[in-house]
């Protein structure tokens, strides 16, 4: 009922500037609230564009990069290994990971089964695999591009694959020993590949891009960091003498049913290694269940008594003091005591022999003779300079320095037994090297395993007299009436020693043999050192004359034709003898 | 200020405008260009890489040495059937 009257007053047309409601005063305090509020908004407004604007601008910008931008990473080739003539001896090619991230996998039974066929694993590997509590698992690396094609073909919901790089080795387990391995990461781990590990791997760039919706890059921004590929490497080996090399000392491994075999050859003008072979070998493609056996270097890493191959060095220390000349005649008595122990030679001879003679039939008594003559430490300067007891340098991985002991504690005993080879103990590649001497007029140079452009400086050792004398003595030993006729070559002068050492097992001699060869062609003016050694032969003979000569003459009749080197002999040079001469031990 | 001027500068400014759009444009296409041939580019180079490691394969001594001799019946020629020739000599 109050509304009544006023509406009754409306109708009466009562004037608006007359509406008693204009007259109310209202408080003074409602509008400066009001202003107060609006203020405070207009504050908060502020506040809030200086927070954002000046405060949290980094972590806001940071968030919007983070939805439109990419860092791509570019992965680095890993370098290629070649030999001398460019020939691809290890490659880097593409294959892909396959990868699942179990939570999101979701396949029914058939699909599953034809991924694990794809992959060569069994079912229920797989599934244990996709059981894992892990965000991500790498169900199998290095898969080749064709099955991950068919993978990808699968589509099944959470299984990815992922670029990456796998190592190929086209000489397969010829030069495995040489060239190494590398990892499923891409790193080095045995040979060149581990010891080029820094030039090979290439170090892996980066960019900064903007994607488009459907994931292409459209820009870059900030930063690009250029992947760098690894370095191509030419190595020093022959591909064809690698081969040649590797073959023929197979033959003679299984001919002779040994254990173990080695084989180096090198350049006597550079000092390269032209090829360097080792059995039992593996293939470096397929790596499954390798053993220590065959991952042994037996040129490298391996030492062992060389024996009579030792010998050279003893007698060229004589003919460097001057103490004989090749023809010079000494008594070898069958027996010859040294304090309480004798030492003798094997098979019977002369009692008087010339110098040449005692190289050419490995005289023990005749060497013995000889470096009793020498001081203990003119014969330890002699080994040392030639690098026995020293590591070899020439930057391959695992290299040993052998074992020569100082010459202040050598027994009389000690220094006779040295002399031809026992109790010391070298590596293929040391006595290779020392060979150097007599191959290379007295002079030595130091090894390598890469490509050189230009041959290194050599260092003095003998005297050039010696080492043609020491040559024309080694020649004879591969003549009727020395120890290797067997290690003569159709065409070309050769010149080498025999070795044949008893194996030490448990600190004593045992009958097991490591029968060796050491030489080098042509004699006119030498080109490649071969030392050829096998372990335990038990079949045709153990003498190094009988097992590791032949392999050293049919490496050198296919190396010296490969490297075009003329012949210094006629085809009719090789003569054998009925009888061989055994050699001493 | 004219109202002429204030034509030609808000023509200018739409004009320029105009032309960084396009700009904007062509550096994209051309960058998309860039990114394609550097894609050829490397797989390119993969191929090459394939296609060394496919020769030296198919040239690995030991194949070339079971194929002389299985399949075309070639030997070594011994020493007494080679003649060396040298430059130079007569």
């Amino acid at each position: 009922m109050m509304r009544a009257p006023t509406r009754k007053a409306a109708a009466r047309g009562l004037a608006f500037s007359a509406s008693p409601v204009l007259a109310v005063k209202l408080p003074a305090w409602r509008s400066r609230l009001t202003l107060f509020l609006l203020f405070g908004a207009f504050v908060a407004v502020a506040v809030r564009a200086f927070w954002l604007q000046a405060m949290s601008t980094d972590f806001l910008q940071r968030q919007g990069a983070y939805r439109y931008a990419r860092t791509l990473e570019i992965p680095a080739v890993r370098g290629k290994i070649t030999d001398r003539f460019g020939e691809v001896m290890a490659s880097s090619l593409p294959v892909k990971a396959i990868a699942a991230v179990p939570e999101e996998v979701e396949a029914d039974q058939n699909k599953l089964r034809q991924l694990a066929q794809l992959l060569e694993m069994p079912l229920p590997e797989l599934k244990k695999k996709l059981d894992s509590d892990r965000s991500f698992v790498y169900l199998k690396r290095q898969v080749e591009e064709k099955t991950a094609e068919q993978i990808a073909a699968l589509d099944i919901k959470g299984i990815q694959t992922q670029k990456e790089y796998k190592r190929y080795y086209p000489s397969g387990q010829t030069a495995a020993h040489v060239l190494g391995f590398t990892n499923v990461e891409d790193i080095g781990q045995e040979g060149i590949e581990r010891a080029q590990q820094k030039l090979l791997g290439g170090v892996t760039g980066s960019r900064r891009v903007i994607k488009d919706n459907i994931g292409r890059v459209i820009e870059d921004i900030g930063y690009i960091r250029e992947p760098q590929d690894g370095t191509d490497l030419a190595l020093s080996i022959d591909g064809k003498i690698q081969y040649i090399a590797f073959t023929e000392l197979q033959k003679a491994v299984e001919q002779h049913h040994a254990k173990a075999g080695a084989i180096v050859v090198l350049d006597v003008k550079t000092g390269e290694v032209l090829a360097m072979a080792n059995l039992p070998t593996y293939n470096p493609n397929t790596r499954q269940g390798l053993t220590g056996a065959q991952l042994r270097n037996r040129v490298m890493t391996d030492t062992y008594e060389p024996g009579s191959t030792l010998k050279p060095f003893t007698v060229a220390l004589a003919l460097e003091r001057g103490m004989v000349t090749p023809t010079t005649v000494l008594d070898t008595p069958p027996k010859l005591s040294i304090g309480p122990a004798s030492i003798g030679d094997s098979h019977g001879h002369a009692a008087t022999m010339s110098v040449a003679q005692i190289i050419q039939q490995s005289s023990n008594v005749g060497t013995v003779r000889m470096a009793m003559k020498c001081e203990p430490r003119e014969m330890w300067d002699m080994f040392t300079s030639v690098g026995f007891g020293q590591v070899p340098r020439s930057g391959f991985p695992g290299e040993v320095a052998g074992r020569l002991r100082p010459y202040k504690t050598w027994r009389p005993i000690e220094q006779a037994t040295m002399s031809y080879g026992h109790g010391i103990s070298v590596s293929l590649i040391q006595v290779a090297r020392a060979y150097m001497i007599f191959a290379r007029n007295g002079e030595m140079i130091p090894l390598s395993f890469l490509k050189l452009s230009q041959p290194p400086v050599p260092q003095r050792v003998i005297s050039d007299r010696t080492a043609q004398q020491m040559r024309s003595m080694m020649e004879k030993v591969v003549g009727p009436g020395g120890t290797a006729p067997l290690a003569q070559v159709r065409g070309y002068r050769v010149a080498g020693k025999t070795g044949t050492a008893h194996k030490l097992e448990g600190g004593r001699y045992v009958n097991k043999y490591v029968a060796s060869f050491v030489g080098f062609a042509p004699i006119s003016d030498p080109r490649i050192i071969i030392a050829v050694m096998v372990d335990e032969p038990t079949a045709g003979g153990h003498f190094g004359g009988q097992v590791a000569a032949p392999v050293f003459s049919s490496v050198a009749a296919s190396a010296l034709r490969a490297m075009n080197v003329p012949p210094d002999a006629s085809v009719e040079n090789v003569i054998m003898p009925t009888q061989m001469i055994p050699e001493s031990m | 200020m004219s109202n002429r001027s204030l034509i030609t500068v808000v023509a200018l400014l739409l004009l320029c405008s105009l032309l960084l759009v396009n700009s904007q444009h062509q550096a994209r296409r051309l960058f998309i260009e860039l990114e394609r041939a550097q894609l050829r580019q490397r797989n390119l180079e993969t191929e090459w890489d394939q296609l060394q490691y496919e020769q030296s394969t198919l040239a690995k001594h030991s194949r070339i040495d079971a194929i002389a001799r299985t399949s075309l019946n070639m030997s070594v020629p011994g020493a007494a059937r080679t003649q060396y020739l040298s430059v130079g000599a007569r």
